[in-house]
């Protein structure tokens, strides 16, 4: 796996709609820019090799960052792949939607949820939202929130940027009826 | 009306590590960050102020103290910061002005120098933007600015930030030079006069 850049956000929302948020809402999003393992091959009909080289060790170099900035635990979270232009969505969606890089997030942040994701082929500079929903209950109305993310000169065109993204809470003035109200 | 002290509505870092150049590990790699707060326009709905200083007095000094706390601590500790730099971007109803006053002043660049322990000016850049323009801010290094391995930039953009009656303040720094420097120095620099470009051309 080749890692060109790693690029960290954090965010802490002090005010919301004018009033306080106390403690200030977090937020983290790590993003590492690699080369597409597939990148300069045409169409590649089975995929498990690469998934299986590259996916495992993205889920270990992202998930513990990724808990690490947030500084919190983690309460809500989602993924993204970003493919760039020469690449198949199919390629950012292999190395995401597979429990060899999911469940590292899963396991740092002690959650059981399937990752909300963002996939999507782009251009470097393009702005993504990441969904987020809470770790261990998807349905939990409160938690339901995405952060925006960009790399400036990521993904070439034959890159693919990788994301996890954690929120410590819902988001910060939440005050929607719960689910089970509307049933 | 004066601000008593800053009014901060979020803190936003961005951390950049370049660890591969055209496929090649990089020669130094080095972590790049930004933080960056966004405030309410202390001058915001006033008209001309003429006398911006009680405001600079009031807020850029906390400011300053909050953005240089969190590079410290995101680099690792002053020794970690070699390079750096400040940077704001006004929303769409202030002045450039107002940036200006926040960042130029001693109430907040000698806070952001004493506490990297830099001797350097500090390089910045402002502009005023709508909310989710990127912003890039240059560095330089701490101690000695001409120094032309450090000469870098870091970029910064807040989705919903400047709005119009806000401001976004940024400092940044930078653990080393650029991940491959190799463009040589003021040391080691032939001389280079418009006579010497003639000498060249016409050698070739």
């Amino acid at each position: 796996m080749n890692v060109r850049k790693i690029i960290t956000f954090t965010e802490d929302i002090h005010t919301e709609g004018g009033r306080p948020v106390d403690p200030p809402a977090r937020t983290a999003v790590v993003l590492a820019v690699i080369e597409n393992p597939w990148a300069g091959q045409d169409f590649v009909a089975d995929l498990l090799p690469g998934i299986d080289e590259v996916a495992p060790k993205l889920g270990e170099l992202l998930a513990p960052r990724v808990v690490e900035a947030l500084g919190a635990p983690v309460e809500a979270y989602g993924k993204a792949a970003i493919v760039g232009l020469d690449g198949e969505i199919e390629h950012g969606s292999a190395l995401i939607h597979t429990l060899k890089f999911g469940d590292h997030f899963r396991r740092a942040a002690e959650a059981t949820t399937l990752l909300p994701a963002v996939e999507k082929r782009a251009a470097a500079g393009t702005v993504f939202d990441i969904p987020l929903k809470h770790i261990t209950d998807a349905t939990v109305r409160s938690h339901h929130q995405t952060i925006e993310a960009r790399v400036p000169d990521g993904p070439r065109a034959d890159e693919i940027v990788i994301g996890l993204a954690a929120a410590a809470q819902g988001r910060p003035q939440a005050r929607l009826a719960p689910l089970s109200t509307e049933r | 009306m004066s601000g008593a002290s800053c009014d901060i509505r979020k803190v936003v870092t961005v951390v950049d590590e370049v660890l591969l150049e055209l496929g090649r590990p990089v020669a130094t790699p080095v972590r790049r960050v930004a933080v960056a707060a966004v405030i309410r326009n202390p001058w915001a709905g006033r008209g001309f102020v003429a006398d911006l200083q009680p405001e600079v007095e009031s807020v850029a000094p906390e400011l300053a103290q909050i953005l240089t706390g969190r590079l410290i601590e995101t680099l690792g500790g002053v020794d970690r910061i070699e390079a750096f730099g400040k940077a704001a971007v006004v929303g769409l109803d202030g002045e450039i002005e107002h940036g200006g006053a926040l960042i130029h002043t001693p109430f907040f660049g000698n806070v952001l120098r004493e506490l990297t322990e830099g001797t350097s000016i500090i390089v910045f850049s402002d502009d005023r933007l709508p909310a989710g323009e990127p912003l890039t801010v240059p560095l330089w290094h701490k101690t000695a600015a001409a120094t032309r391995s450090h000469y870098q930039t870091v970029q910064i953009r807040i989705p919903d930030a400047p709005r119009h009656d806000e401001l976004v303040v940024v400092a940044a720094a930078a653990s080393g030079p650029r991940p491959n420097a190799r463009i040589g120095d003021r040391r080691t620099d032939p001389a280079v006069r418009l006579a010497d470009l003639e000498k060249l051309e016409s050698a070739r």
